[in-house]
């Protein structure tokens, strides 16, 4: 909640030396936040943000309190000045003036007083500053009043033309769906139902309680007699109705934070004395009040270790009462204990924690020093599956690709079958969780078309896949797309990585959905699919693996080989193979042939001519020619009979 | 052969080379010198064959004597070398642009983490991750929100459109990290805990401060005595890692639903150095008063503990949540004028960091 004071308004309650500046500092370090201090032609000016918990601060006579009780924290004196209004009528349950029916369950407190023959006119300036200064346009004496009141005490009032209330009737109780009612800005609304509204004697509804009165009821520059209305109302109908209406008012911003209900008998008296004062009315003899469970006292007991505990700083009984006295809290010692009487308006107060809340805020957080945690070490052990996931982008980035965090959110074509919808998405394209990254990695790759350069953009992000009657699982996937890379290139990063993650793997050509046909490979082990690589529909080469695959099969410990002792033979041979040969499955075949070749790598493509290099390797001599010859004719042969491949010669 | 004359030789071989470097014209006569000389098959090598031939002490103090004029022959030929005006010199283009590999990067994000991760795992933290799809109890329920808090409506969380559980109600993206705190508290039961727990969290709100998905880091420290100074340690031992030895922490009062007391954690200003006005007299323009806003915090609400199992009258702990991305724009100095630009998949502004 936010609210506008003027320095010379609040100065009225708060009597101190201490300068705007001042004040607006230390209060802000033990109490409500004060965000700015303006100088405007009405004077200084406070921007004051109040804690949704305490709506008791948020008015003026709120911030004068508060800052009594925090300034002498500060060796600055001040003292909380209580309004003492003049008006001396006597309350009832029952006034000739109204007959009111009121349903207890929405309405705490009903107060109201008839004043008649009010002369409408312009407010002093002294008002009229004010309001101005708190972010109030003023409009008239009587409506004025009304804000003048709120302001100063954080409670709504409203005024009805008496004169308009049929047969001066009341009935408060909840609305029925679907009924209609203009509030005084010309607004027709209908009803959800269950809002507090106010209807006649002619069963018209004459106010949306809480909220905004009735245009049929409303002050006019003909109303001579006013009913003052001064309510205490049921926070959560108060809430529900500006939810669904969209009425954020200031009146229902305090109402539906649930207000004091000791406050409305101060308030409507200070609002009696003004209409005198302002308007020349005169006020019924007496007050109607219907309080049927007026305010009792509660009392929170703690102790004084507990407090020192928590805090942490060791505070005397007196220190406590006295960061407690000037707030309005009574407490009581009993040796250790204490037993703390909670005033009407501080309803957030109610376990002992609230209590060391309000000694530490007082005492003062800045004033706390700060201690290193000592005590056992917790015993859970690191997830290994963190470092597990640093190590793949810190290999992904090396080798030249970009890390991106695309949403979680995307639309219904993107989601993938089954996707989870939301109820209330923001909009059609962020409506479903993903159930894979492909569509949002060729969105990105989309995104940078411009770019002309080859590029790898990578990501590790949760999948949302639906189980029944349960969260969905949360697959945490490592994707990754390649825009201009060739098949190779793309290819020997995925490759790199599992021989890094020492990962036992074979691709398999398996077709599709989504992929090229024939251009899709599935990562396996054994039987178990790792993932997924290959050309995607709209062009760019896509790879997809759980992690947990990654990190089930990635083995963390290289077993030792030895270094050979001598050296390897290495020669390169070049073959020609018809059309359509598959490759990976030459250099498989070469790689078998004999368990002397240690090594094959595909080094130069020429036309149909594949040239390879071969490593022949005895672990415990050097090999012969005569032996390497024996090993390549073997090599040779196998790959003419498989397929059909020629040795070219020279 | 003798040895003195081979000392006489090592001589004499030293002062031919020297006349002849000095006497070089440019750098392919030095390079044939060297090799004449200094190469494997040069004249000082051939020497030190003839070294075997000769006893014991003479051999050492001859070894000597070849390997100073050796080192004497490198000296004056790059001396020689240097000497040489540009147009004598073997060219050479230090200045070419160097061939750059593809250079990857990682997201801002991801090295918020790494970092925040690691202040808090050297002071025992054990980092960990819950479900981002939530229950209402856990994200609310659990946190001591009422029925009818603000932030259970749809208009602030996303709600998936799913059979509620009966036990744990509607299903939510969660708002916050904070929804792993009784998670936590369930699994690790009554042991002293110490969580860093960083996370996707989405908010139905999309402004140039606000984006719809977010990541927080939530602290959570329970065990017996712990107090706010244990809190303000924690933090400021963070906040002098993370943000620079000279960083001071301050808290001030707040409200959360799930902490008693709440506080709001500022952070001394780096622009003003704290002092609210900077050399030139002017106020600073970035902080209040010399502070920022860092985040929230708070000391467990008791009732949170209970629904984590823990008896709050044998253990109390604080927990904090905060979003990354402005925790790492305030220490960075990172000024993007939009939040949403952090997501984006442009590489243009990917490869910024």
């Amino acid at each position: 909640m936010d609210l506008l004071i003027p320095d010379n308004w609040l100065r009225e309650f708060l009597i101190t030396k201490a300068s705007p500046k001042e004040i607006a500092k230390y209060v802000s370090l033990c109490g409500p936040s004060f965000e700015r201090v303006s100088k405007t032609k009405y004077g200084t000016v406070y921007s004051i943000e109040v804690t949704t918990n305490r709506v008791d601060s948020a008015s003026v006579l709120g911030i004068a309190r508060e800052a009594s009780a925090i300034l002498p924290r500060f060796k600055i004196a001040a003292k909380f000045v209580e309004p003492k209004p003049k008006s001396k009528q006597k309350t009832t349950k029952s006034a000739a003036y109204l007959k009111a029916i009121v349903d207890p369950k929405l309405c705490f407190r009903f107060a109201a007083v008839l004043i008649e023959n009010v002369k409408i006119s312009q407010s002093p300036s002294e008002i009229s500053k004010k309001l101005i200064g708190s972010g109030i346009r003023p409009i008239n004496n009587i409506v004025d009043i009304s804000n003048y009141i709120m302001l100063l005490f954080g409670q709504p009032v409203h005024t009805f033309d008496y004169d308009k209330i049929q047969n001066a009737k009341m009935v408060l109780r909840a609305s029925f769906p679907g009924e209609k009612l203009t509030t005084l800005d010309g607004k027709t609304h209908r009803l959800p139902g269950g809002d507090i509204v106010v209807e006649d004697g002619s069963k018209k509804l004459i106010d949306l309680a809480g909220i905004m009165g009735g245009e049929n009821s409303m002050v006019d520059e003909k109303t001579e007699n006013i009913l003052l209305f001064v309510q205490t109302y049921n926070p959560v109908n108060i809430r529900k109705t500006s939810m669904t209406l969209a009425a954020g008012t200031q009146a229902c911003m305090l109402f539906e934070k649930g207000l004091d209900t000791e406050m409305v008998e101060p308030a409507i008296r200070s609002a009696i004395d003004m209409f005198v004062n302002l308007t020349g009315g005169e006020p019924a003899e007496e007050i109607l009040d219907i309080y049927p469970h007026p305010f009792k006292v509660k009392s929170v007991h703690t102790n004084i270790d507990l407090i020192n505990q928590r805090i942490g700083v060791a505070l005397s009984k007196e220190q406590i009462s006295n960061t407690l006295l000037p707030l309005g809290f009574y407490p009581r010692w009993s040796g250790k204990n204490i037993s703390v009487e909670i005033p009407s308006y501080r309803k957030d107060v109610s376990i002992p924690e609230d209590i060391i809340e309000e000694v530490a805020r007082i005492y003062g957080y800045h004033n706390l020093p700060g201690k290193l945690l000592s005590g056992e070490i917790p015993q859970a052990l690191k997830n290994p599956l963190f470092a597990f996931e640093e190590k793949i982008k810190d290999f992904l980035s090396g080798w030249g690709g970009v890390e991106v965090y695309t949403s979680s959110l995307v639309s219904k074509e993107e989601a993938g079958n089954n996707a989870l919808k939301l109820k209330n998405p923001l909009g059609k394209e962020a409506e479903y969780l993903r159930t894979s990254l492909m569509s949002s990695l060729l969105r990105a790759a989309e995104k940078n078309s411009g770019i002309t350069e080859p590029f790898h953009l990578f990501e590790i992000a949760n999948v949302y896949l639906p189980q029944k009657n349960n969260l969905p699982q949360e697959q945490m996937t490592l994707a990754g797309i390649f825009a201009d890379y060739s098949y190779k290139a793309a290819k020997g990063i995925v490759e790199a990585l599992l021989e890094k993650l020492n990962i036992n793997y074979k691709f398999i050509p398996e077709d599709l959905r989504g992929f090229l046909p024939s251009q899709r490979l599935s990562i396996k082990s054994g039987q178990i699919e790792l993932g997924q690589f290959g050309v995607t529909e709209s062009g760019p080469i896509y790879y997809e693996f759980p992690m947990k695959n990654l990190q089930n099969y990635s083995d963390d410990f290289h077993s030792f080989k030895p270094v050979p002792k001598f050296p390897a033979q290495i020669e390169d041979i070049t073959l020609t193979f018809p059309p359509k040969t598959k490759t990976g499955e030459v250099v498989q075949s070469i790689k078998s042939a004999d368990k002397l070749i240690s090594n094959t790598e595909l080094t130069d493509i020429y036309k149909d001519s594949y040239t390879f290099k071969v490593w022949y390797q005895h672990p415990s001599k050097t090999l012969t020619d005569k032996e390497v010859e024996a090993i390549r004719e073997k090599i040779i042969k196998g790959l003419k009979s498989k397929f059909g491949g020629i040795l070219k010669s020279g | 052969m003798q040895e003195r004359d081979l000392r006489e030789e090592i001589s004499n071989i030293k002062n031919e080379a020297i006349a002849q470097i000095m006497s070089a014209k440019d750098v392919s006569e030095l390079e044939n010198i060297k090799i004449a000389y200094l190469g494997r098959k040069g004249k000082l090598n051939l020497l030190i064959k003839e070294l075997k031939n000769i006893p014991g002490d003479e051999r050492k103090h001859t070894g000597i004597l070849i390997n100073e004029a050796k080192n004497t022959l490198i000296e004056q030929i790059v001396n020689k070398k240097n000497a040489f005006k540009e147009s004598a010199r073997k060219w050479f283009d230090p200045t070419i642009p160097g061939h750059k590999p593809i250079v990857g990067h990682l997201h801002l994000i991801t090295q918020a983490i790494r970092e925040i991760s690691k202040i808090f795992e050297d002071m025992g933290f054990v980092r960990v991750r819950y479900p981002e799809v939530e229950w209402d109890w856990y994200a609310f329920g659990a946190l001591n929100f009422p029925e009818n808090h603000p932030a259970r409506d749809d208009w602030e969380t996303f709600f998936v459109d799913a059979l509620p559980s009966p036990k744990y109600g509607p299903m939510i993206l969660t708002p916050h990290t904070s929804s792993g705190q009784v998670r936590e508290m369930l699994m690790v039961k009554n042991s002293p805990i110490r969580m860093i727990n960083i996370a996707k969290c989405y908010r139905r709100q999309s402004d140039v401060s606000h984006v719809p998905m977010f990541h927080q880091f939530e602290g959570m420290v329970i065990d017996k005595g712990i107090s706010m100074v244990h809190l303000k340690g924690t933090l400021d031992y963070f906040a002098r890692n993370f943000f620079g030895s000279e960083r001071k922490t301050r808290l001030r009062p707040s409200h959360f639903q799930f902490t008693e007391p709440s506080f709001e954690i500022d952070i001394s200003c780096n622009v003003c150095k704290g002092k609210a006005r900077l050399p030139n007299g002017q106020g600073c323009r970035l902080c209040k008063e010399g502070w920022l806003e860092l985040g929230g915090a708070g000391m467990i609400h008791p009732t949170v503990l209970i629904n984590g199992d823990i008896d709050p009258n044998n253990y109390t702990g604080f927990a904090f949540g905060w979003g990354v991305e402005r925790t790492y724009m305030m220490k960075s100095g990172l000024e993007i004028p939009d939040i949403r630009l952090i997501y984006s998949s442009d590489l243009r502004i990917l490869r910024q960091f």
